[in-house]
Parts: C-alpha cells; sequence; structure tokens
C-alpha cells in the first residue's frame, strides 16, 4: 500500500493501491500537523518539501506555480495543491505562515496577480 | 433502533450513502468526460449551475447562524468557506461565468433566473430549505458532505477533457481546476465537523438520511441536464464503455 510520510511529525498515512489522493486532504484527515489557511493555492501556508518521491506527484497546477514561482525548483509543493499516486516523503518548518504574511518569496505576490495580462 | 456508531463506522456509513449515485456518474457527466458535449451544452450548464451554487454563502451563512457557540470551529470553517466562495480570490461565479462567456453565452443569460431548469430551482430551494431548517450537523453533512465533497471526483475527470479535447485554455476553465483541489479540502472539514457532532444515534442516522438524499437530488439534476439539453441533440445517452447500468442516469 503506497503512503505518504509526514516527516516534520514522524507520521505515516497510507491510501489505496491506484488512487491518487490530495495531500493535504490526508494531512487534514490524519491530523499531521501541515500548516495551512486557504485551501485555495493562495496564502502558500501549506508549502511542503518534497524530500522523496518527486515522480510519483502530478504537475504543478496552475495556480500553485503562480503561487510557488522559483519555490518549485527548489523543491517546494503546496500540500493542497498536490496530488501523489505513491511513496512520497514531506518536510516542512512546523511555524511557517503565509508566503504574503512574511514578505513573501519575490516570485510573484500571489496567484490573483500572478494571472495577470493570461487568458 | 439504530445505535451509535464509531467514527471510523460513521465515515464509512458516510461514504456508502452516496456510493451509487454519484452524479461523475450521471449521464450528463458522462457525455462531459467522453467528449460528446457542445459549447451551447456547457452554457445551459453553467446557467442552471450558477442558479444552484450562485447563492452557495447564503447557504453557509444560514448554517453560521444556526451553529452553536460552542462548536466554535465549526463555524469557523462555514465563515472560512463564506470567505472563499465570496471573497479571497475571483468570485466564484465569476469564474463560473467567465466560462460560459467562453462558450458563448453572456453574464446577463446566466444570471436570468428563468434560463434555469425546474430541477435547478429545486436544488436551490432544497439547499435553502436544510441550511436554514436543519441541526447545524445535518446540514453540514447534506451540504458539504452529500455535495461539496463530490465535486473533486466530478472535475477530476471532467477539466482534462476542458484543455485536452474541447480546447480551453487554463484560465478559461479556471472554476473547475479551483474547486478540484479546494473542495478536497472543504469536504474533508465537512466530515470531521460531522463526525464530531454528530454526537447520539438519532443525530448519525439524520445525517446519513441527509447525504443519501443529497446526492440523490444531485444525481436527478445532472440527468435532467442531459435529458432537457443534450437529448434533444444526440438522443439518449448510452455508455460506450463498461460500466455497471445501475450508475448510469
Amino acid at each position: 500500500m503506497p503512503r505518504i510520510y509526514f516527516k516534520t511529525v514522524d507520521r505515516y498515512v497510507e491510501f489505496a493501491e491506484g488512487e491518487e489522493v490530495n495531500v493535504l486532504r490526508m494531512a487534514i484527515r490524519e491530523d499531521c500537523d501541515v500548516p495551512w489557511q486557504c485551501a485555495s493555492g493562495n496564502c502558500g501556508t501549506d508549502r511542503l518539501v518534497v524530500e522523496e518521491g518527486v515522480e510519483n506527484l502530478d504537475p504543478p497546477r496552475r495556480r500553485e506555480r503562480a503561487r510557488l514561482g522559483d519555490l518549485l525548483d527548489d523543491g517546494y509543493r503546496l500540500a493542497c495543491q498536490t496530488y501523489t499516486r505513491g511513496d512520497v516523503t514531506f518536510s516542512w518548518d512546523p511555524d511557517q505562515v503565509g508566503l504574503d504574511d512574511e514578505g513573501g518569496d519575490g516570485s510573484g505576490g500571489g496567484s490573483r496577480a500572478g494571472w495577470a495580462g493570461t487568458g | 433502533m439504530a445505535e451509535m456508531m464509531s467514527p471510523s463506522e460513521f465515515r464509512v456509513a458516510l461514504e456508502q450513502a452516496f456510493a451509487g449515485t454519484m452524479a461523475k456518474d450521471a449521464s450528463f457527466s458522462r457525455a462531459w468526460a467522453t467528449g460528446k458535449l457542445h459549447k451551447q451544452h456547457f452554457v445551459h450548464w453553467a446557467t442552471n449551475h450558477y442558479h444552484y451554487i450562485g447563492p452557495f454563502g447564503d447557504y453557509l451563512g444560514l448554517m453560521y447562524a444556526n451553529t452553536p457557540d460552542h462548536a466554535r470551529d465549526a463555524k469557523d470553517f462555514l465563515l472560512q468557506n463564506m470567505y472563499e466562495e465570496e471573497l479571497s480570490d475571483d468570485r466564484h461565479t465569476d469564474l463560473l461565468i467567465r466560462f460560459a462567456e467562453a462558450c458563448g453565452g453572456t453574464r446577463a443569460y446566466v444570471q436570468d433566473r428563468n434560463n434555469a431548469m425546474p430541477f435547478a430551482k429545486g436544488m436551490q430551494g432544497w439547499m435553502y430549505y436544510v441550511s436554514g431548517r436543519e441541526n447545524f450537523v445535518v446540514s453540514s453533512a447534506a451540504l458539504i458532505v452529500g455535495l461539496e465533497s463530490q465535486v473533486p471526483s466530478i472535475y477530476r475527470t471532467q477539466y482534462p477533457t476542458l484543455i485536452n479535447k474541447y480546447g480551453f485554455s487554463e484560465w478559461e476553465a479556471e472554476f473547475f481546476d479551483l474547486h478540484i483541489t479546494s473542495d478536497e479540502i472543504h469536504g474533508e472539514r465537512g466530515y470531521q465537523i460531522v463526525l464530531k457532532y454528530a454526537d447520539t444515534p438519532e443525530l448519525q442516522q439524520r445525517c446519513l438520511h441527509y447525504v443519501r438524499e443529497a446526492a440523490d437530488m444531485r444525481f436527478a439534476y445532472t440527468k435532467a441536464l442531459y435529458q432537457t439539453y443534450v437529448e434533444p441533440d444526440l438522443g439518449p445517452w448510452v455508455e460506450e464503455e463498461e460500466r455497471e447500468p445501475a450508475l448510469v442516469g
């Protein structure tokens, strides 16, 4: 059975073979203390470092690309926007806050700004 | 008389309550996912969907008022859900109208209640009734577990088809992509609230009843979309792939 390892709290969460599961949903369901706020890919509070298993994750969604920007290249994903179909390991800073709340990362200032001029 | 279920037993019962009547399996959803629809069908879908979920903030507001102060986590969830529907980013109904406009519809057409099916008005009335009149945990079971938690399963099938088959841009179809992920979380929080606050056998059974009813309502509504708008163009729905006949609307 595939499993997500939430390394920061040393918790494993299993899910059925053949399923694709949302990472934040599994963390909430199993009380794994992943920080989160909006669930829409806006705040960035739920950014996680992918330590292993990146090949099992779905590609970053448009909102996630806009919100994380260069942080994607540093191995970050947003838990609320990410689905996995196999084993994966995540870590995070337990005290982290939203990207805008800490002054941002300079990568675009949130999905709404990131969408400007598109479409 | 029913006995009190453990949280894990109750969760399984809730999941099973709508397993046979999920809207993703109704004829309109299947025609959508298999690339059979035309843009005009999507305009009708968006119009009806607007009148079904457009007042979602109202429904949540009624539930908020019915939620006691001691259930602060439930109140906070409802408030956050309302905020995300209306204010945190683009208003969700505006994203829906954006999609309708990409299909050739107009804001005025979508917002005109006269263009919605009776089934859509029935969904709206049912949601006002449940959110305004029922215990908050029962209305959470109905609207959040029974309806909102189904959304990712519907749109995860339909969204790739919108991009790859029908040729919409990610911008035009943002309404769907947004709800795939946000309703995963809303649905999960809904489960948690229902599991926590349905603290008598009677409340648990009432939650199960309304989850079934919600799923039946959405399935019938989705099936009616096909019968009203698509069947005159494409004929009765015939599933091409191997599926259980009982699941096909």
